[in-house]
């Protein structure tokens, strides 16, 4: 029971991570309709971008600061180029422009970091053991727990609340309504893409606080992608629902059943959703004319 | 398609001819020709180049039928072919089976299992689609790795029998190098003609608008169930091949990032048609070889940057490739060498 109950809360702030990934890619994809392949690798360059960047001899807020603007106008840049030739081309090429991205950046940092092996951020907090009704806990899981849970708030806040953030909504709705309404439908894409990069950004760095930094990461931004298809690509509570789904049964086929399946099993439910709910748990479901 | 100045088609037959003129005919003769008598003039290098780009370009042919002429994309072409070279090495090692005759069951044990996760081809489409078969990436190196360690060797690697007809064993470059482009070329044979008839048209119009094409009367499932088990008897014959060429397999040759550079390959070279895997494979391949040499003379130059320099140079050139194609030509080489011929033809006049 012990092991049951520490599974679930360490599965559901794993998920959360996964859910804050899943939301930038859902993000990009309601603005743009591009599906975001590059979001793993996304995920594995912001990680090693703050390893990198912890490095120098800056304060740590100002050095993650420092990361998420670049992370955010390498965002903005690639809305510019190569993504706007993209919108209406086929799905074979958009796919393919954002994967080739996701290698490109793969190969940067190869490039870049590939002799760093085995690498970790230095501790933040020092780590204790809580006892919550008798269940040990590690205080590094509920610190992201609740980190997770305050960028989930702040995001749905931005959207809801911001003039930029409803800009976004208005363009993933409709870009000619929202070109017709004076919105800048360009720059809510751009915004989306630096919004997604800030995110990954932020996820990968959790993620590697937790399980160190590699190239393994980019797997894991892909069960990101898993979770917000899962979740129903047009919902961003969905997304996160689905990343908690995923993190859950990562943790518990981790715990009970063995490492392998783990890596897989959330491709598992993921073609298991699709085939009996092809538009995801909270997904539009479409329908089509000729 | 536009004939050379005096050559007129009256005919369907003769719009539909591929050697439709004597220089035509001529030209591959020659090419048959150039191939037989290269092995006796250059080095291994170069054959071992052939053939491995050769091996790439049956996958990819392959993956044109599923991608480029079906519209459903693939993400886990190289998952396929670790099917079909497994398939094949263990029908070979574990029940004696000669090598040879093993690779047309890798082909089909790859075109089984591509049925499988086909399946969900016929609830969605498109980039649902394509998630589904990176999980059939995943969940195919999953099953390779696993549960059955005794019979495929687990993560670690697999050696593979020695590839016989009869008492004839093939060991050198040069024997490999023989059969790898005859089965190149009995397998593009298949692909063109199989494209050129009924069902290559009802793939073009089901990649065009699957739910008109439904309403024409083409049976949608069928025909997509058809190009996922054609591309990956493709995938798995390129898979067993492979496994014979190199003699030893395991489940780290057959990755996510190979699958993606199959798509990218396909792009560069040039979505459906015969030519586009060619030039793509070939394109790549001499772009890697390129990278792969270059590599160490900038680590020798700037000595602070990693070891993986041509590994990471390999991956940037690419992605930025495929990006710049993407922007800029995105019909692929084989267009370009289209308007080039036809501005041949036209010139003076060409425009």
């Amino acid at each position: 029971m012990i092991t049951f109950v520490q599974l679930l809360i360490s599965g559901i702030s794993v998920g959360f991570i996964y859910g804050l990934i899943a939301v930038g890619f859902v993000l990009i994809y309601k603005s743009s309709q591009i599906f975001n392949f590059a979001q793993g690798e996304m995920v594995m360059f912001g990680a090693f971008l703050v390893w990198a960047f912890l490095n120098l001899s800056i304060p740590p807020v100002l050095a993650i600061l420092l990361v998420l603007g670049i992370v955010a106008l390498a965002g903005y840049g690639l809305e510019r180029f190569p993504l706007r030739p993209m919108i209406g081309q086929p799905i074979l090429a958009t796919i393919m422009i954002t994967m080739g991205i996701g290698v490109f950046l793969r190969g940067l940092a190869l490039l870049l970091w590939s002799h760093n092996i085995g690498i970790k951020y230095q501790p933040i907090i020092t780590e204790k053991t809580l006892y919550i009704f008798t269940v040990p806990v590690s205080n590094v899981t509920i610190g992201i727990f609740f980190f997770g849970l305050i960028l989930v708030i702040l995001l749905s806040l931005f959207f809801n609340r911001s003039r930029s953030g409803l800009h976004m909504r208005a363009a993933a709705e409709s870009h000619q309504l929202a070109q017709s309404m004076g919105i800048r439908v360009t720059r809510a894409i751009a915004q989306s893409w630096a919004i997604a990069g800030v995110v990954a950004t932020l996820g990968g760095f959790l993620l590697g606080y937790v399980r160190g930094i590699d190239f393994g990461l980019t797997d894991i931004g892909l069960v990101a992608v898993a979770a917000a298809l899962v979740g129903g690509l047009e919902s961003l509570k969905g997304a996160i629902l689905g990343g908690v789904i995923m993190g859950v049964a990562q943790t518990f086929t981790g715990g009970y059943i063995g490492y392998g399946l783990k890596e897989v099993i959330p491709f598992l439910i993921m073609v298991f959703v699709l085939i009996f709910k092809p538009y995801g748990l909270f997904g539009l479901v479409k329908i089509e004319r000729v | 398609m536009r004939r050379a100045s005096g050559i007129f088609d009256t005919s369907y037959i003769q719009d539909m001819t591929i050697f439709r003129t004597k220089y035509y005919s001529a030209g591959m003769v020659l090419l048959i020709l150039f191939f037989l008598i290269l092995p006796f003039f250059v080095r291994d290098f170069w054959l071992a180049f052939i053939s491995s780009t050769a091996v790439t370009v049956i996958a990819l042919q392959g993956l044109n039928i599923l991608s480029g002429y079906c519209g459903q994309i693939s993400i886990g072409h190289t998952a396929f072919m670790a099917v079909g070279a497994y398939s094949s090495t263990i029908l070979a090692a574990q029940f004696g089976v000669p090598l040879v005759l093993c690779l047309p069951f890798g082909g089909l044990g790859a075109a089984f299992i591509g049925l499988l996760f086909g399946l969900p081809s016929l609830r969605v489409k498109g980039y649902y689609l394509a998630l589904t078969t990176i999980a059939a990436q995943y969940l195919i190196i999953y099953v390779i790795k696993t549960p059955f360690p005794e019979v495929t060797g687990g993560a670690i690697a697999l050696n593979v029998p020695a590839l016989k007809i009869g008492n004839f064993e093939f060991q050198t470059e040069r024997h490999f190098y023989y059969f790898v482009l005859v089965m190149l070329a009995l397998m593009t044979f298949f692909a063109k003609s199989l494209m050129r008839g009924h069902v290559g048209r009802a793939f073009v119009a089901i990649r065009d608008n699957d739910i008109a094409s439904e309403a024409m009367g083409i049976n949608l499932y069928q025909y997509k169930l058809l190009a996922f088990f054609i591309g990956c008897f493709y995938a798995g014959i390129a898979g067993a091949l492979w496994a014979a060429y190199s003699r030893v397999i395991s489940p780290d040759d057959f990755t996510l990032m190979g699958s993606i550079w199959y798509i990218g390959m396909l792009i560069i070279g040039g979505v459906g048609g015969t030519l586009g895997p060619f030039s793509g494979a070939l394109f790549i391949g001499a772009l890697r070889e390129i990278c792969v040499i270059v590599g160490p003379y900038i680590s020798s130059m700037i000595p602070q940057i990693g070891a993986q320099i041509s590994a990471s140079l390999v991956e940037m050139t690419f992605g930025i490739t495929i990006i710049l194609f993407l922007v800029f030509e995105p019909r692929g080489i084989s267009h370009r060498w289209e308007i080039m011929k036809e501005s041949y033809r036209l010139w003076p006049f060409s425009y």
